[in-house]
């Protein structure tokens, strides 16, 4: 593996849960209209902020001096959630140098362990160093 | 294939998805809701030190508003991927305008349609990409 590539322990998977709830104000607040069961597609950002994968990605950040800078995201699935339903969610994921990056790779299966689909998160990392201040032309 | 399966053309283009302008309030609810809470997104003071004229409106918010794009274009297929690249921010304020073309049909790999989310600049905010297939059996609504 190149030495500008490393690849960043994110522990054992987890069991995640789409609630019904919670699926119906993210779809009100990204203008989706749900149809019957289903959950929005970019549901899965609720999980990418759940408390055990957001302090890695600030442990990472902090040990960069850097801000996280959102720079892409891709969904893809074979079935589409469901809300009430529970999936395992695997994350692999890996450091990139040049650019500094995090790219998070999220497997998503269910209870029979076939896979439901894939999330791909890519933040760039700003070092803090290189953040333009108030007042600069 | 009965006519409500039949496959778009290429060249087609969705009907324009006018989103926003979204206020506080709503980026507050999308942080609440989403786990977002990166203060970029709520903090005025924050995002002028850093050269916004006001907080930029989180991506994934104006990223996630292309389901309703492609559902209100083409509800009776099934998007089996939406992925984008978030270019340059839209403000919270800004109105953000959705919109996309048809690139590439098959049976085999389904509709794949390039999207793009302008705000007031000239440059898209977001360059993003979806993929449609007809509903499965068990995907239907």
């Amino acid at each position: 593996m190149s030495p500008e590539i490393a690849s960043i322990d994110f522990g054992p998977p987890t069991e995640v849960f789409v609630d019904a709830a919670v699926a119906e104000r993210f779809a009100r607040e990204t203008g989706v209209e749900l149809e019957g069961d289903r959950a929005p597609l970019a549901y899965p950002a609720v999980w990418l902020a759940e408390p055990r994968l957001r302090e890695r990605i600030a442990q990472i950040c902090a040990e960069a001096d850097a801000l996280p800078v959102h720079e892409s995201q891709r969904f893809a699935y074979e079935t589409a959630l469901r809300q009430g339903a529970r999936y395992r969610l695997a994350v692999a994921a890996r450091r990139e140098a040049k650019p500094s990056r995090l790219l998070l790779d999220a497997t998503l299966s269910d209870s029979a362990g076939a896979v439901v689909g894939r999330v791909e998160t890519v933040l760039r990392l700003v070092s803090r160093a290189e953040l333009p201040k108030k007042g600069d032309a | 294939m009965s006519a409500a399966a039949a496959l778009p053309e290429v060249g087609e283009r969705l009907p324009p998805l006018e989103i926003g302008p979204f206020d506080a309030q709503a980026l507050t609810r999308y942080a609440e809701v989403s786990g977002d809470d990166n203060p970029l997104h709520l903090d005025d003071a924050l995002a002028q030190s850093i050269g916004f004229s006001a907080p930029p409106v989180h991506g994934m918010k104006l990223l996630a508003a292309f389901e309703r794009l492609l559902a209100s274009w083409r509800g009776d297929l099934f998007i089996a991927s939406l992925g984008g690249t978030f270019v340059q921010p839209v403000l919270r304020g800004e109105k953000a305008t959705l919109t996309g073309r048809v690139l590439r049909v098959s049976p085999e790999e389904g509709v794949f349609v390039r999207l793009y989310a302008h705000g007031p600049g000239r440059a898209p905010a977001i360059i993003a990409d979806a993929t449609l297939r007809p509903r499965p059996g068990n995907e239907g609504p």
